[in-house]
């Protein structure tokens, strides 16, 4: 029997002996193709990949870096695993993908250090008027048009969504003597929340000097912050986002910023990326990253180990290690 | 009998109502002299019995340095210079001692402010945030930025462990990075709770980040020149949130231009405000204009420790925070 074959879209830059050496267990394909209409084409009877069982997705692929209904329609019957490099997977129609017994898994835990470290520099940078120091200088202004700022320790950090990366940035804004309270779908055990009291997401909203968001992308979480949510937000907040762009309703924040009701802003996400609201890029207050999370040597060498690790074990035992919530009724 | 004589010399913003309350114990001028020349006639004129002064980092841009020609104008009566700031460079230590002057400085209210400041630094420099700043103004969104370096699992070389070094130590940790340290003396296992303390060789020689924690004086003058940089990793980071002048400006300059030193992180200069060129043009470094206790919070906290202290001077004829030279010598 011919081995099952796994497909790359993208590249990997950082552990490709290890992905050299899954090829005793498949036949390993780097696609290159361009376009997903060409790609739906190798899928099909007869085409190239037209017996795939696996596919090594990254979202720097050329074709493929968008996995929609349409193109998960041209996938074949053999195709039952998406192993995606990335913690967040909303560039993946993970439904369409159920409904056709196609099981999705991400990276969450390797993203963790990295996109936490991001986060942190972020708050400490809005708080503490980062950006208008550093243009001030490079304007020959010194420090005298950066006006007096905060320090975090006593500040109250809100953190939406409390999963690995929100408990990762707890653990260093704890460092900075902030004290952390948090939103979650559910309220977390004691051993994981580490101390962080459980709010509503209203309470958040209203006691929190400092909101991060930490949340994935997803229907439900579309634009969650919005012009209601900065409404119910303290004068003077500060706001950071590591997560997606379209957490937040962009517009809406670039108000608030203009109005005062948000102090300040440090974002690695928008919701057009790379496009920008022009309101965030005229306003020196924001410290603005262009998704930089998890750039790093040493996090995407883990993040790259992990989607060959979950690969593996589809391969070997039919199972993924880091199945995704909505494909995990696919997996008992 | 009459109050003793306290003078300002600079600005108090946040702490007007705690220096009024000085009015309790002491006779209350604010200097107007307009430069040195009129600041050391006015010393034999209307402030010939002044007794302690409350001075700040600015107002050495009327006064000058408080150097031994200057403290042979002081009045006998002047018996006590509380400086607004934990570094007091800018007063010579040796003619106040000679003279029966104390100095007090700010230690411990100045400690997390700067930490953070510092924090930010060797993360923007592990991070390339510079870089990832620069490039999405310039429209390139991340494509200029190169891979960096996460600060987990990193060997930190704080030189210097007073109470900032120590609060550097606290968030280092905090991101996964392991400390030690180069101080005059070994701390108390207490103090440097767990920091393995090194020779400065030794220090320079293992430390993927170092960080300059140490105060300016004669002895410690470029302590980072040349020689030093040839000690260091190939590729490490230095953060600088001292003096300027502890580091040899042009000398690191060669050493980023050389690859020795892969980033820095800087918010202070050896002639500052003028940054050297080869700084300014160096996309890789991070700049800030002395910032390291502009928030509204500290600079509150510290111009309330140096009230406090003219307050001990004056009821009981000693300072609080007796700097470390004197209390060294034993001599108040």
């Amino acid at each position: 029997m011919s081995k099952p074959s796994v497909i790359l879209f993208g590249k990997i830059l950082h552990a490709y002996p290890e992905w050299q050496e899954l090829s005793s267990l498949a036949t390993l394909v780097e696609d290159t193709t361009k376009t997903n209409a060409e790609l739906s084409a190798k899928f099909a009877p007869g085409g190239e990949y037209s017996s795939a069982v696996a596919i090594f997705h990254t979202h720097s692929a050329a074709a493929g870096s968008t996995i929609n209904a349409d193109l998960i329609a041209s996938f074949p019957e053999t195709l039952k695993y998406i192993c995606h490099h990335g913690a967040g997977y909303d560039m993946i129609d993970v439904h369409a993908a159920a409904k056709r017994g196609i099981r999705v898994s991400n990276t969450p835990g390797s993203v963790d250090d990295a996109t936490a470290d991001v986060n942190m520099f972020l708050i400490l940078s809005a708080l503490r008027n980062f950006n208008q120091a550093l243009v001030g200088l490079r304007r020959g202004e010194w420090n005298s048009t950066t006006p007096l700022a905060h320090d975090p320790e006593l500040k109250t950090l809100g953190i939406i969504g409390m999963g690995g990366i929100g408990r990762a940035l707890k653990k260093r804004a704890e460092a900075f003597d902030m004290k952390v309270i948090y939103h979650n779908r559910k309220p977390l055990s004691e051993e994981l929340s580490g101390g962080a009291e459980y709010v509503s997401f209203d309470e958040l909203l209203a006691r929190a000097d400092v909101l991060s968001l930490n949340l994935p992308l997803n229907a439900a979480t579309k634009h969650i912050i919005n012009k209601d949510a900065f409404a119910k937000m303290k004068d003077g907040v500060v706001i950071t986002n590591t997560a997606r762009g379209a957490v937040i309703d962009e517009a809406a924040l670039v108000d608030a910023l203009a109005s005062g009701k948000v102090f300040s802003a440090g974002l690695d996400v928008f919701e057009e990326e790379p496009v920008i609201h022009p309101g965030l890029l005229a306003n020196e207050k924001v410290t603005l990253l262009p998704h930089i999370g998890t750039h790093t040597l040493e996090s995407r060498r883990k993040m790259e180990l992990q989607v060959l690790k979950n690969l593996k074990s589809a391969l070997t035992s039919g199972l993924l290690v880091d199945i995704t919530p909505e494909s995990a009724h696919l997996q008992k | 009998m009459s109050k003793p004589h306290v003078l300002l010399l600079g600005d108090i913003t946040h702490a007007k109502a705690e220096w009024e309350a000085l009015s309790d114990v002491a006779t209350l001028s604010i200097c107007d002299s307009g430069n040195r020349e009129q600041f050391i006639k006015d010393l034999k004129g209307k402030y010939s019995d002044v007794v302690a002064v409350f001075r700040t980092f600015k107002s050495v841009g009327i006064t000058g340095r408080i150097d031994a020609e200057l403290i042979k104008e002081f009045p006998p009566t002047l018996k006590f210079v509380c400086h607004n700031g934990a570094g007091y460079d800018q007063i010579d230590v040796e003619p106040c001692s000679a003279a029966g002057i104390q100095i007090s400085n700010c230690p411990s209210t100045v400690d997390d402010a700067t930490a953070d400041v510092n924090m930010m630094l060797i993360l923007g420099a592990l991070r390339n945030f510079n870089q990832a700043a620069v490039g999405l103004r310039r429209g390139e969104w991340n494509s200029t930025t190169p891979l960096a370096n996460d600060p987990e699992g990193k060997l930190l070389g704080i030189v210097g462990m007073g109470g900032i070094g120590r609060a550097v130590k606290r968030r280092a940790e905090a991101f996964g990075m392991t400390v030690q340290y180069y101080n005059r003396r070994e701390l108390s296992p207490e103090l440097s709770a767990g920091a393995k303390y090194v020779s400065f060789d030794e220090l320079l020689a293992t430390s993927d980040v170092i960080s300059l924690n140490l105060p300016l004086n004669a002895n410690t003058r470029h302590t980072i020149n040349k020689a030093a940089f040839d000690k260091m990793k190939d590729g490490v980071v230095i953060a600088n949130t001292a003096r300027g002048a502890v580091m040899d400006e042009a000398a690191l300059v060669e050493a980023l231009e050389s690859g020795k030193v892969k980033s820095c992180g800087l918010d202070v200069f050896e002639n500052e405000p003028t940054i050297h060129e080869g700084l300014l043009k160096n996309e890789k470094v991070m700049l800030l204009p002395h910032v390291g206790t502009l928030t509204y919070e500290t600079q509150k906290k510290m111009e309330v420790q140096v009230i406090d202290n003219i307050r001990a001077a004056i009821t009981s004829a000693k300072v609080n925070t007796l700097v470390p030279e004197q209390v060294a010598a034993g001599i108040f």
